[in-house]
């Protein structure tokens, strides 16, 4: 009962899509907003009554339901069948669905007494894309597809998916992707709008941005964070074209946000800001088609179907022809007459914006490139980490340095005195710790020394900014706590989170250490002044699996036991799948992380040890920065409440 | 080793991680493993540098130094034993791709098919800032015009 | 200058999608390979036979006619299913096919033949996978096509299929050539 009410309730959704975008060719539009109101909420009221409806078919593994099988199973435990309902192309495209919905009401909310025509115009692109995305899934990726006669129980399941971080991963992101969908709305509808409109569409879309990037931000880096915990080499990142599809459009959104901020001070780089608002949902959705069309190999392709390929792709070609011709034609209407200073805010932003761009640019030309080649040559050739650490990093060097003075410099013209001393004392305090970084803690690496330099040099000159808005703030106590947190505004966090997660990327990618040896059960072996014993081999019993699990003892330069690592090896019962799990020890200065390999009790097992400074920091980073985020928010939503 | 699963039924599976190997026999090769490393650390690290830029075919996206799969291990043994031939990195590789051609590395290499690729992100990194400069001096140009 | 250039973002982008409609059309399936060795001499081998211990060289048996090499094993599950085609092929009196036993057990591998017949005029045994090494091969089955002048025309990799049949003849016809 339920799927057939969620697959006529979805049909019922895309009546209310195809509704809200007619309402929006309404000529008179007085009571246009009432009407809206009907669509939107209609939109809304299906969609999350679809998505419920599969949740539960999923919940109580109805295997009548095509998606139910193919991904779930009776001994699933209830979380993983909820977030299993995303975890399959079908399901996580009724959560785009729904979160385009959603997404969609926020926009509605936007109506004002004057505003009604660009509002209006933002809803009916909405209502486009929403179109697009409700036919695609309809008539090529139905969730509410049966099979009959219902089988006994599921395909079972990937167990390496049932894990918290890759549960909500998904979601995360989704809202990052919906988000720009939005700035792509309001872009459209702006370009519209005649020259010198008084409509404040920058602070629409900042609102929209600051959300997308904050939590694509966080799902991208829940997904390294599960890649780091759950595949065993110690890494985060691999230039995986599905962390590049997640990556494009962030690398977008980061340079989107920053130029809306400059839009709203300085009322200049507006065309350039309608054209990021176009390409970073333009990226998104191509992420979508290369990690579901099959053209590429990835290790996270969906569905190899081209002919969902061939559907996305018109869908995008739509998109971005209509968008980019608008741009192409529109856009002039947005030139600022003024000037640009480039030694200024504006000026690092746009700058860093170029570099953002260009690592954009390269990332898609990388995992691209192939195909081109194959185009013209009967070669093929592969674009891997290598490729992508040659090129990303050396531009970042430059563009990490630019983002570091940026809260120095004033918007405007500077006060050169002012500001110089402010870099001055940034790049005395950099160059001392960092010193004091090398002495105390590691050995000199070139690379090291680079990245610990970035992260500093962000660090400080936050700091600085700060210090110098206290003084200049009469005459407080700098010492004072509540003196120096009233100045910690989103920024400020967000740059102190990116310093912190530069700070791990170097500590583990430079000095990660490696340990490969065999041990049999007594055997010591040693890492970085850590002494490991390998105590024991046991069977373990877990609820769906049955383990191997090796006790190894970690002992400190003091002979003090600091912990015990218990890699595993799994056995899933149903599936036969088997498993690796990792066990870490962290702490604020390294991960130990150690995996147990093949092996028996007369050669020993194969134990990969890795020791890797610094990682945790990754991840604090990311939390300060998606702290800043939603502090962003939190205040720009403020404001659209004020005046709304 | 790797089999093509003849599919006369219609999955659609989530794939995180295939290990390809795992499908048909059960698996007794692993990442690198300490037996198969050199006795001379200088040649053993030659030997991971090279492994981490050679791609694991039968696998998506990995490095025949992380496959567990036993092609992956064939690879890993025959680079170790070509370094205690004495053979370059260079011919090493040259060894690899007139077997597998360019695919099989992680590194595209700088031919002419591929040094567009190469010097793409510098060669817009010079366009920006030519185009920065051109502004800058525009608008030099207009600050003094106007004052 | 400035309205000139707003303009590429529209002309770039076209031109990316030109790429990805070419790749969807072909139907290109992104992890099989083009062989490295297409047009190039067949590499040579020295080898035990499968029911003897009699040498095998290579050089004696490419050069004078097509020969077709397909790379097999008993534990690959398609290489099961293309055996009928495989013998189909063999039975075409100006086709030779021989085999190159992969990384397998010799006595698995005659059983395994004698419940299923043997199409092959000769077999070769490649227990340690060097061979499928220096012939690129990366997964089971494959087959190739080599002239009479010794050159690899063609190569299939993947089982022969009803679909794939035709086209592999055709293949097999042009090598005459």
């Amino acid at each position: 009962m339920a799927p057939s009410l969620g697959y006529f309730i979805l049909w019922l959704s895309l009546i209310f899509a195809v509704l809200q975008f007619i309402i929006s060719l309404k000529k008179d539009t007085s009571n246009i907003s009432k009407f809206h109101k009907i669509a939107v909420i209609g939109l809304l009221l299906s969609t999350l009554f679809s998505f419920f409806s599969l949740m539960y078919s999923h919940i109580v593994s109805d295997f009548s339901v095509l998606n139910v099988f193919q991904n779930s199973h009776t001994t699933k435990p209830l979380l993983y069948r909820i977030s299993g309902v995303w975890g399959n192309h079908e399901g996580s495209m009724l959560l785009w669905i729904l979160v385009l919905s959603v997404v969609n009401y926020w926009i509605y909310k936007l109506y004002n007494e004057t505003n009604s025509i660009f509002v209006s115009k933002t809803l009916q692109i909405q209502a486009f894309i929403i179109i697009g995305f409700l036919l695609f899934i309809l008539t090529t990726s139905n969730p509410f597809e049966r099979i009959l006669p219902p089988p006994a129980n599921g395909l079972g399941f990937n167990p390496i998916l049932q894990d918290p971080a890759l549960a909500i991963h998904p979601p995360l992101l989704y809202f990052g992707y919906v988000g720009f969908s939005a700035a792509f709305s309001l872009s459209i509808a702006t370009m519209h709008l005649g020259k010198n409109s008084e409509i404040p569409w920058y602070k629409y879309m900042k609102t929209f941005v600051v959300a997308a990037w904050t939590f694509l931000t966080a799902g991208t880096a829940l997904g390294s964070l599960w890649a780091y915990y759950e595949l065993g080499w110690g890494g985060w990142w691999f230039w995986d074209p599905v962390e590049n599809a997640a990556l494009m459009p962030w690398l977008i959104g980061t340079a989107l946000l920053h130029s809306l901020i400059t839009v709203e001070r300085k009322k200049t780089l507006q065309t350039w800001v309608l054209l990021l608002a176009i390409l970073a949902f333009l990226l998104s959705v191509i992420g979508t088609f290369l990690v579901r069309s099959g053209i590429l190999t990835s290790v996270h392709a969906f569905a190899l179907d081209p002919a969902r390929g061939v559907y996305i792709l018109s869908f995008v070609a739509l998109l971005g022809v209509y968008s980019l011709t608008l741009f192409a034609f529109k856009s002039k209407n947005f030139l600022h007459k003024g000037y640009f200073i480039f030694l200024s805010r504006e000026g690092s932003i746009f700058v860093n914006n170029l570099f953002m761009v260009i690592v954009c640019a390269s990332v898609f030309f990388g995992t691209t490139y192939p195909l081109f080649v194959e185009i013209f040559s009967q070669n093929r050739i592969s674009v891997g980490e290598p490729y992508f650490n040659s090129t990303v990093i050396p531009i970042m060097i430059p563009a990490i340095l630019v983002m570091g003075i940026g809260p120095v410099l004033s918007w405007g013209k500077q006060n050169n005195k002012n500001t110089a001393q402010q870099i001055l004392i940034s790049l005395f305090l950099t160059i001392l710790i960092t010193i004091i970084f090398f002495l105390c803690y590691r050995g000199f690496s070139f690379y090291g020394l680079i990245g610990i330099f970035l992260s500093l040099w962000i660090i400080c000159n936050v700091f600085v900014t700060i210090f110098f808005a206290i003084k200049k703030d009469s005459n407080k106590n700098i010492l004072s706590p509540i003196g120096f947190f009233k100045h910690f505004n989103s920024m400020i966090i967000s740059h102190i989170g990116v310093g912190l997660l530069i700070l791990g990327i170097t500590g583990s990618s430079v000095w990660q250490e490696e340990n490969i040896t065999r041990m049999k059960v007594n055997d010591e072996t040693t890492i970085n002044n850590y002494n490991i014993v390998f105590k024991e081999i046991k069977k373990v019993i877990g609820p769906n699996y049955y383990a191997l699990e090796g006790n190894f003892w970690v002992y400190n330069k003091k002979n003090i036991v600091i912990t015990v690592l218990k890699p595993q090896n799994r056995i899933y019962t149903i599936t036969k799948n088997t498993t690796s799990e990792v066990s870490i020890h962290t702490n604020l200065l390294r991960d130990l992380y150690i995996v147990l390999g093949d092996g028996d009790i007369n050669e020993g097992w194969v134990v990969r040890i890795y020791n890797n400074p610094l990682v945790i920091w990754i991840w604090i980073g990311v939390l300060i920065i998606f702290s800043g985020g939603l502090l962003a928010l939190k205040n720009n939503l403020k404001f659209l409440r004020q005046n709304n | 080793m790797n089999l093509y699963i003849t599919t006369s039924f219609k999955l659609f599976i989530v794939v995180v991680f295939i290990n390809l190997s795992g499908l048909a026999i059960i698996n007794f090769a692993h990442a690198v493993e300490p037996e198969e490393f050199l006795n001379d650390p200088k040649q053993e690290l030659r030997a991971r540098n090279i492994s981490k830029n050679v791609r694991c075919l039968v696998c998506q996206n990995e490095s025949i130094d992380e496959s567990s799969a036993p092609l992956a291990q064939d690879l890993r043994i025959i680079i170790r034993t070509k370094i205690k031939e004495g053979w370059t990195n260079k011919e090493i590789y040259k060894f690899l791709t007139d077997r597998y051609c360019d695919f099989v590395l992680l590194k595209p290499p700088f031919k002419t098919n591929t040094f567009i690729l190469w010097i793409f992100p510098f060669v817009l990194l010079l366009i920006s800032l030519f185009l920065i400069y051109l502004h800058n001096k525009n608008s030099n140009k207009r600050l003094n015009g106007s004052s | 200058m400035q309205k000139k250039l707003f303009i590429f973002p529209l002309i770039i982008f076209l031109c990316i999608l030109l790429v990805f409609s070419y790749f969807l059309i072909i139907k290109r399936d992104p992890s099989e390979l083009p062989s490295a060795l297409i047009n190039k001499k067949a590499p040579m081998f020295k080898t035990t036979s499968l029911f003897d211990d009699e040498t095998i060289l290579a050089e004696e048996i490419f050069g004078h006619e097509t020969i077709i090499v397909n790379f097999f094993s008993t534990w690959c599950i398609p290489c099961r299913a293309e055996h009928s085609f495989i013998e189909k092929l063999s039975k075409d009196k100006n086709i030779k096919v021989i085999g190159v036993n992969y990384k397998d057990d010799s006595q698995k591998t005659i059983a395994w033949l004698k419940e299923l017949g043997n199409p092959y005029t000769v077999i070769a045994v490649d227990m340690n996978g060097s061979i499928g090494l220096d012939w690129g091969v990366y997964g089971l089955p494959e087959t190739f096509i080599v002239n009479k002048n010794s050159v690899i025309t063609y190569k299939q990799v993947g089982p022969i299929t009803k679909k794939i049949y035709s086209k592999f003849y055709q293949k097999v016809q042009e090598s005459y050539k």
